[in-house]
């Protein structure tokens, strides 16, 4: 009853979400300069041709036109197709004029769902090894604040926000990869490609899961009930694994949930650097090449993304919590 | 805070700091905050006198200096580049140090811009509640929603960046997080008794927001924010890196960074040594955010 | 187990000269002096104290809790024999197992995520293995049973914060007493309840001792309660034990100046007899100052199981008169809360009217309440909570005439030093911050910032709970004064039996949101109208022959939820005369003569109706 409640709100929430989104990024791309059938048809196409085109593609048609058609198309699960792409193999470029008939563009949809897998594994991959990483050495330096495992954490974590994920992936590479020959690094030709990127990856997330959880863990340390604990006869050990960790679980969800977009950021960086065909790759090149319906599509999708993992995350917290009430 | 339990009639007042001092000195007293605060100000006196003093301009090429590596490093080192030389024989040092000015302008007013609005945001939303509560807040969602690389490549990608372009891109892509904590402190802060009292006593809305709430609430929150200007830095050399920033010749990390990538297994000093340069200021930057951070924790027992 | 103990030895805790310090980096001070006492078996020992006196620090020390700064400097704690000083590992070994510890904190004593019979359980098994997990979790629930905690079955299975106050104090006697210890010592454990639910808890703990066989070590601030809980009282002042007397010789001859002064200086509800009241009468001629008529409002709280309505005030009717002290009381949850900030004009009621000189503050525009906020003002609570931080003595004096723009710069510091010498606050204060002074002093200025707009009638919520007795009659007497000179009328809101019996000319009683009596001040404590009242007045903390016995007013149980009321009246469960018509309809006030109404089926014709049914 709560959990169908619950859902249905959420869900009718990130529906408005996903339309404010898709509004924003949908004007945006329409105030900035630059016209993308101009790119799409290549330099020496015509004038004439260009607004043939265009025109065929509604891109003349008022905003407001051009917007409702496309939220009808989303509301279909249609999400347009590419302007570049050809369906049939991701070849990138977009300056040659030959292969201008609709029906052979690749559609947006089929672009997010061949890469998003890739990308799935590697920020999953990257999520495990942060954990492996902070885990330890967040709760530790919970346990101790102001000592010793406090201080490594402050001066390693502070290190590693300090670590630009892009520098980080060349410098990586260029020791593990080309100097040591451990691991493959660029490109993507099965799971070993997919290890490198995560490590920085993990770099990066890893110093906010330290933050948040030797903070939470010293801030239910010092609680009341944490306290009485131990004059109710309990042992250290029941306290902090039976009660403090579960405690302090709470703030690093609602961190994973709200710093998704932060993963993404990396994940786009990483992807580009390792050349790793994944959505980020896709993304930047659909930049790249002003692939409208491409970046629209993308925007959307990690939206929705953001929405479910939000829920996902707040339904876990309300598990581990039932105070808490969403 | 003491609960003095005495009845003479003159009691023991002083002069209290104010929330920022008191904040910075609780910092100070840290280990990690003096010595980030100490590398931190040198490398900003360094970005600011050495390539006025050194008269080692950054765009000036060399030709026949090309490629000289760093001290100490192989057969040709020199003094005159103690971080070595680009392809071109432009000095890495003074070239990074450039970096660090642009870099830092950019971090500095970004991360100015994003608790601005943040902070505005979130002030109306925590004080008024209701629907201009919700109305700001699912705003927020949908924004935090947009991961900001997307948005700020996309921005950038699409025209051609500027300085004040990528600052108020970045800008107005940040604050969704700071109205969130701006927000839940000023609902618990609303929730007060001096601001039922200030009610009672008929003040209006815009003057407990702005002269009651607004000056114990966002100190705190713009201290910890020195935490994202490092955050900014990084994100202006990604972009950098993309080829969105700051347009060369002007060097930036990320541009400088993106070139020497070509000459990585030749000249590997090039990708990696402003990149060096970057991780000693963030994690200087970083060491003393964390430091407020836990200032502000431990003077106001949050978490 | 126990029974063993009892018969090879007569005393169970023996404490010689137990010295604790507090070290800090400028030496280190004694808070614990040379304290001995004995402890036998099935005993109920009280320890009295203000605070700082050190009962707390006694209290964990003797749980083997103390940590850094303090610390002991010598003496010893012979539990069954065995000093817990010299043997650490023995003491954790019967911390929890055979010395059980309740606290004053309930609501934080237990992990808010784990339900409170698994935390039960997890205790019961961390100290005696041995035991099953089904016969732990039955166990659990007998006790849960014991402690009188309605359908024991369900509550098992609840999260600590779906337990009120009072229930939770209840699994946490529950939690000390399921390893049956031979040492309760139970610190401060009814000061943060109200006086019904503390008047509950005390009969449940001399139960508790009757059956169970467990020696209680009772610490408390109040002196009533001390002496209403424990075979014994050992009075403790700045560390030292000053004497220990069975209750009725302590309050009948004590031995030591600190407890007759303590005795002295409590307040009493009957002992004056009836003090009649001149003042009210003349006030009644008058039109009343502020008449709230029928005023009800509901909050809509989002729970897990959707939209709630919570009522939290219904049914409120009184008059307030010139120059009246108006007393509204009722304990916490009572919607005393809600009803001020109707009465200010910080809310807007959802039925009925608030008005003030005839106007009506509840449908007054945002300027029209501006302006007649000149006229009545809020004094706060909490003497921390309600300053604005970071301003000034002077400022906050002064903030009220800058919001209405009285006066220039120099005006207005002549108009707050004046105030603030009126209140009793030094002039040299003014551009200090309040940081150093004290609760009463801060109250002091409190009241000087609502005063300085001169308005006619002053509304006090809770303004004096925060403070000690010495305190409270300083700011009483100065309300005297200010009231004559000024021609103040007051509004004390508070849940402070004495403190209303001492200045309140009138005083209206609420229950769950309603009045449920309003009456002159002697009329409601020699011959209260409501049973509620009569409750209110038995659980009071008084060494006076009491007038009503708790037993006789009040039942066993919790206050019914406002957001689940019953049909009849709210006070109907846990009322000792309720008949059936009290379950199925409300009972609205009813005069009773002499400007007293209660709402009550019982009062005059409606008992005579009851007889005939």
């Amino acid at each position: 009853m709560f959990l169908a409640r619950f859902l249905a709100r959420r869900l009718l929430q990130g529906v408005l979400i996903i339309f404010l989104v898709s509004a924003l990024i949908f004007s945006l791309l329409r105030v900035v300069p630059g016209d993308p059938v101009r790119l799409m048809a290549g330099g020496m196409a015509p004038e004439a041709l260009i607004e043939q085109i265009a025109e065929d593609m509604g891109l003349r048609d008022p905003i407001y036109q051009q917007f409702a058609r496309y939220v009808g198309g989303i509301a279909k699960g249609d999400l347009g197709q590419s302007f570049v792409r050809p369906a049939n193999g991701a070849a990138v470029g977009g300056a040659s004029f030959d292969d201008s008939t609709r029906g052979e563009r690749a559609k947006v949809w089929d672009l997010i769902a061949q890469t998003a897998p890739k990308t799935l594994m590697l920020a999953v991959l990257a999520m495990v090894f942060a954990l492996v990483i902070a885990t330890p050495i967040g709760v530790w330096a919970g346990l101790n604040p102001g000592r010793l495992p406090d201080k490594f954490a402050l001066y390693l974590s502070s290190f590693f926000v300090g670590l630009p994920n892009f520098w980080l992936g060349i410098v990586l590479a260029l020791l593990l990869s080309v100097k040591l020959k451990l691991l493959p690094a660029i490109g993507y030709n099965g799971f070993s490609y997919t290890i490198l990127p995560a490590l920085v990856l993990a770099v990066e997330i890893a110093p906010f899961i330290i933050r948040t959880l030797s903070v939470s863990v010293a801030g239910v340390m010092s609680q009341n009930f944490i306290d009485i604990a131990s004059v109710r006869g309990l042992t250290r050990n029941q306290i902090i694994f039976r009660h403090a960790l579960k405690n302090s679980s709470v703030p690093l969800l609602n961190l994973l949930g709200v710093q998704f977009s932060m993963l993404l950021g990396g994940v786009l960086v990483i992807e580009f650097i390792f050349d790793y065909p994944g959505l980020g790759l896709l993304t930047i090149n659909a930049v790249m090449q002003r692939d409208f319906p491409l970046i629209q599509g993308i925007a959307i999708v990690t939206a929705a993304a953001f929405v479910l993992i939000n829920i996902a995350v707040d339904l876990c917290a309300t598990a581990i919590d039932p105070r808490l009430d969403y | 805070m003491t609960r003095a339990n005495t009845y003479s009639d003159i009691p023991e007042t002083r002069k209290e700091l104010s929330i920022p001092a008191r904040i910075w000195s609780e910092a100070f007293r840290s280990q990690e905050f003096r010595f980030g605060f100490a590398v931190f100000i040198l490398l900003v006196l360094a970005a600011v006198f050495y390539p006025m003093f050194s008269g080692i301009e950054p765009t000036k090429m060399n030709i026949s200096a090309k490629l000289t590596p760093p001290v100490f490093v192989g057969e040709e080192w020199s003094w005159m580049h103690p971080l070595g030389t680009d392809q071109l024989g432009r000095d890495m040092l003074s070239r990074s140090l450039v970096g660090l000015r642009y870099s830092l302008l950019i971090g500095v007013s970004t991360t100015v811009l994003m608790v601005a609005l943040g902070a505005l945001i979130g002030l109306f939303a925590g004080y008024f509640g209701g629907w201009v509560d919700t109305v700001l807040m699912r705003l927020t969602d949908a924004q935090l929603s947009l991961p900001m690389i997307i948005l700020a490549i996309t921005i950038l990608g699409v025209s051609r960046p500027t300085i004040p372009s990528i600052i108020l891109v970045l800008g107005l892509a940040g604050w969704p997080v700071y109205a969130r904590v701006m927000r839940s402190s000023v609902m618990s802060e609303r929730k007060k008794e001096y601001i039922r009292g200030a009610m009672v006593l008929g003040a209006t809305d815009w003057r407990i927001m702005f002269t009651l709430i607004l000056p114990l609430v966002l100190p705190p929150m713009a201290l910890v924010a020195v935490l994202d200007i490092a955050r900014m830095m990084i994100f202006e050399s990604v972009l950098g890196f993309l080829g969105l920033g700051v347009q060369p010749p002007t060097p930036t990390f990320g541009n400088i960074i993106a070139d020497g990538r070509k000459y990585l297994l030749n000249a590997w000093w090039i990708a990696t040594m402003p990149g060096v340069f970057l991780v000693v200021t963030l994690t200087s930057i970083n060491l003393m955010g964390a430091a407020f951070e836990r200032a502000r924790n431990k003077i106001y027992g949050g978490v | 187990m126990s029974l063993d103990l009892q018969n090879t030895t007569e005393t169970l805790l023996s404490v010689r000269d137990l010295t604790v310090v507090v070290k800090n980096d400028h030496g280190s001070r004694t808070v614990l002096d040379e304290v001995s006492f004995d402890l036998k078996p099935r005993q109920v020992l009280s320890v009295i104290g203000e605070s700082g006196s050190g009962k707390t620090v006694l209290a964990k020390a003797l749980a083997s809790w103390l940590s850094p700064p303090l610390e002991i400097a010598k003496g010893e704690i012979l539990f069954g024999g065995r000093d817990l000083i010299a043997d650490r590992s023995h003491a954790r070994h019967l911390a929890g197992r055979e010395i059980a510890y309740v606290g004053g904190n309930p609501a934080g004593a237990l992990d808010p995520t784990m339900t409170v019979g698994a935390q039960l359980v997890e205790k019961l098994r961390a100290v005696r293995p041995q035991i099953s997990g089904a016969d732990a979790r039955a166990k659990a629930i007998r006790l849960l049973e014991a402690v009188k905690i309605p359908s024991a079955h369900r509550r098992f299975h609840e999260f600590p914060f779906q337990y009120s106050g009072g229930m939770m104090q209840r699994a946490m006697i529950v939690d000390a007493l399921i390893s049956d210890p031979e040492l309760l010592i139970a610190d401060n454990i009814t000061q943060p309840l109200d006086v019904t639910v503390a008047a509950q808890i005390l009969k449940l703990m001399r139960e508790l001792n009757e059956n169970f066989s467990t020696a209680i070590l009772f610490i408390c601030s109040s002196l009533p309660v001390a002496s209403d809980a424990g075979d014994e009282v050992m009075v403790l002042h700045s560390g030292r034990v000053v004497e220990r007397q069975e209750p009725e010789a302590l309050v009948a001859r004590p031995q030591h100046a600190y407890t007759r002064g303590m005795i002295d200086e409590l307040p009493s509800l009957w002992a004056d007899g009836p003090v009649g009241d001149g003042q009210q009468a003349h006030a009644q001629d008058q039109a009343a100052l502020m008449s709230v008529r029928g005023v009800a409002k509901h909050y809509v709280t989002r729970g897990k199981q959707g939209h709630a309505i919570v009522q939290a005030v219904r049914n409120v009717d009184f008059d307030v008169f010139p120059g009246d002290n108006f007393g509204i009381v009722g304990e916490s949850g009572c919607g005393k809360s809600s009803l001020m900030r109707l009465l200010t004009g910080l809310e807007r009621p959802d039925a009925g009217q608030v008005l003030f000189e005839g106007e009506n503050v509840g449908e007054a525009s945002s300027k029209r309440l501006r302006a007649l906020r000149r006229r009545f003002q809020l004094v706060l609570q909490d003497p921390y909570g309600s300053l604005p931080p970071q301003a000034t003595i002077g400022s906050i004096v002064e903030e009220p005439l800058k919001i209405h723009g009285i006066g220039d710069r120099r005006r207005r510091r002549e108009l707050g030093r004046g105030v603030l010498n009126e209140v009793g606050l030094a002039d040299s204060l003014y551009d200090h911050l309040p940081t150093g002074l004290s609760a009463g002093q801060r109250q002091r200025l409190n009241v000087a910032r609502a005063m300085i707009l001169e308005p006619r009638l002053l509304i006090m919520d809770e303004t004096l709970s925060a403070l000690d007795q010495t305190e409270q009659g300083k700011l009483l007497d100065l309300f005297e004064r200010l009231q004559a000179k000024h021609g103040f009328t007051y509004i004390f809101i508070s849940h402070d039996l004495t403190m209303v019996r001492k200045v309140c000319s009138r005083i209206a009683v609420m229950y769950l949101g309603e009045t449920v009596e309003v009456a002159p001040n002697d009329r409601l404590f020699f011959d209260p109208g409501h049973p509620y009242s009569r409750a209110l007045l038995s659980a009071a903390p008084t060494l006076e022959a009491r007038r009503y016995a708790p037993e006789e007013c009040l039942l066993e149980g919790e206050p019914p939820s406002p957001i689940d009321l019953p049909p009849g009246c709210a006070f109907a469960s846990r009322c000792p005369r309720a008949f059936d018509r009290c379950r199925s309809e409300n009972p609205a006030l009813t005069e009773r003569g002499d400007a007293s109404s209660a709402a009550c089926f019982l009062v005059d014709g409606a008992i005579a109706r009851k007889d005939t049914a």
